[in-house]
């Protein structure tokens, strides 16, 4: 039994990463505007995100050194000062995003303006974060999340012809109806959804707030195989429910509540409530990893003591950046902005910004001093190698790919 | 390094920016900055403290006023007025991926601000001293 809760960290970190509030409006999206012609990025996104977290686990557990140490270890102050802002700003939008998503959450459920119970869910996730121990949060948030697996029912229930759906998504092409470069656009927006870097930042500080030794290298492996996979295949699920109900009947989707609609009509009434709760968990569980990257990140720069394995009081710092970040994120939140253009926003920036963060953890996942013998071998120093030219070139492409698309429009 | 040690260390790979930890255990800053001093006779540059706190920061990032302004504000609020943010090898325990010391981390000047928040901030939040395990 406890094997089986060590994976929730994994689960809670892909659900919180992949199936948030701009992800779920993402995938439902694409599956309406481009059928199955992007499933083959969510997928790339999930081999990637799987070998950087199995890097930054194994380098934590080893040497209890998280992700943002190593990136200012290896990048010098200067490049890891601008990796820092870079990353907290579009940490910043993302929890606005999601505690405007969990609002949101909650007024589909009780027919409340949600710009009303945005201070509410602030409340809550400032609450979770004080209050809660590390492993009963990532098992609540990560359990209720996996009720998220009704869009795969549904999409079972529905019963398409499955050769069909494979083929569709084993051969790509772009739609008559859409540019190359909207296609290309929507391609990052996933493979960025996939390998935001928040996702790394609260994986590998996780493993060092359960304390991760050597002897966890194989918890380590599950949590990565497991987790993120699972993340990929909600995704898809998503994906592939929009396309064969939403596209069929040309409904674009732009709203979080339109996202549930496939799931009620397929599956009914219990089914909504399923998505619900899941919708309320997955944005959640990712405005508290976010919340708490912020307070991560910046305290691994400062070297300052952090995280929720010391009392309060001995990381006095690291709590009032979180706690700041969310009355922030809250404020932002209550100003109207559109959560979903907030996190899609935050989402291709993020892509931007992701080799300076993957890039010192290959270096160091290869440097004994960390790791001892443990050191990545040649198959997986290859596979990381192809990626980081793909988050190269993906960074270079996203903001010139942003304007001549105007966002996707 | 000497080669009396047995072991080189490469000062701009294995020191600057590493993680700093006191005896009990806490984190207590980055490596900022590594002070090396000149031995006119032997005519050798010896690395003789590490320097930690946010006027280090400052200094090494290109700030030089507002570095030299912090450094001599936080000497300024100890005892005897000597520089929290000048860490000797001496009391160096460890090197490796985090390097320990040997004093307290409210005695080092990376720690100041920490304490501050404590005892302004967070001590006044009921459950503060709650362990979240």
């Amino acid at each position: 039994m406890k094997r089986l809760l060590a994976v929730f960290l994994g689960v809670l970190t892909a659900i919180g990463g992949f199936v948030d509030i701009g992800d779920l409006v993402a995938n439902a999206a694409t599956g309406a505007r481009f059928d199955m012609n992007l499933a083959w990025a969510v997928v790339v996104g999930v081999v990637g995100i799987v070998v950087y977290a199995e890097m930054c686990g194994r380098v934590a557990a080893l040497s209890g050194r998280a992700v943002f140490d190593l990136v200012r270890e290896r990048l010098g102050p200067r490049m890891a000062m601008a990796n820092l802002a870079a990353s907290f700003f579009i940490n910043l939008l993302t929890l606005t995003a999601e505690i405007a998503g969990v609002a949101i959450a909650l007024s589909l459920a009780a027919s409340v303006n949600y710009l009303l119970l945005i201070p509410l869910a602030a409340v809550l996730v400032w609450l979770v974060i004080w209050r809660m121990p590390f492993e009963t949060m990532e098992r609540v948030f990560g359990l209720l999340g996996l009720s998220l697996l009704v869009f795969a029912v549904a999409v079972w229930r529905f019963g398409p012809d499955w050769s069909t759906l494979f083929h569709d998504s084993a051969t790509p092409t772009v739609p008559t109806t859409e540019s190359p470069w909207t296609y290309a656009y929507y391609a990052i927006a996933l493979f960025g959804a996939a390998m935001t870097p928040y996702e790394v930042f609260f994986f590998s500080s996780g493993a060092v707030e359960e304390r991760w030794t050597e002897k966890d290298l194989r918890i380590n492996r599950i949590n990565v195989l497991i987790g993120f996979p699972l993340g990929g295949a909600l995704s898809l699920a998503i994906m592939a429910l929009s396309h064969l109900v939403l596209a069929p009947r040309h409904i674009d989707v732009g709203l979080l509540s339109q996202v549930t609609l496939p799931v009620a009509s397929v599956v009914g009434r219990l089914g909504l409530a399923a998505v619900l709760i899941g919708i309320f968990a997955a944005t959640f569980g990712a405005a508290l990893e976010t919340s708490l990257s912020a307070g991560y990140i910046i305290g691994q720069y400062f070297g300052w003591p952090w995280g929720k394995y010391v009392r309060a009081r001995q990381a006095a710092r690291f709590h009032l950046v979180v706690l700041i970040v969310i009355v922030v994120g809250a404020l932002f939140g209550m100003t109207r902005v559109d959560p979903v253009k907030v996190t899609e926003y935050s989402i291709v920036l993020a892509a931007a910004a992701l080799p300076l963060t993957y890039f010192p953890i290959l270096v160091l996942a290869n440097d004994r001093d960390y790791v001892g013998e443990h050191c990545n071998g040649r198959a997986m120093n290859f596979v990381a190698m192809v990626y980081l030219v793909i988050l190269v070139l993906v960074s270079l492409a996203t903001i010139p790919l942003m304007i001549i698309t105007r966002a996707g429009a | 390094m000497s080669e009396a040690t047995g072991r080189t260390l490469w000062a701009a790979l294995q020191l600057l920016d590493r993680q700093l930890r006191d005896r009990h255990d806490i984190l207590c800053g980055n490596v900022d900055d590594v002070e090396l001093t000149y031995d006119d006779d032997e005519k050798v540059l010896y690395a003789t403290a590490i320097l930690s706190g946010p006027g280090r920061l400052a200094r090494r990032m290109g700030r030089r006023r507002v570095g030299d302004w912090l450094v001599a504000f936080f000497a300024s609020t100890t005892v005897d007025g000597h520089d929290p943010s000048r860490i000797p090898f001496r009391v160096v325990r460890n090197f490796g991926p985090v390097i320990d010391l040997a004093v307290d981390a409210d005695d080092l000047a990376s720690f100041a601000t920490e304490r501050w928040v404590r005892d302004h901030v967070i001590s006044h939040i009921p459950g503060n001293d709650h362990a979240a395990e």
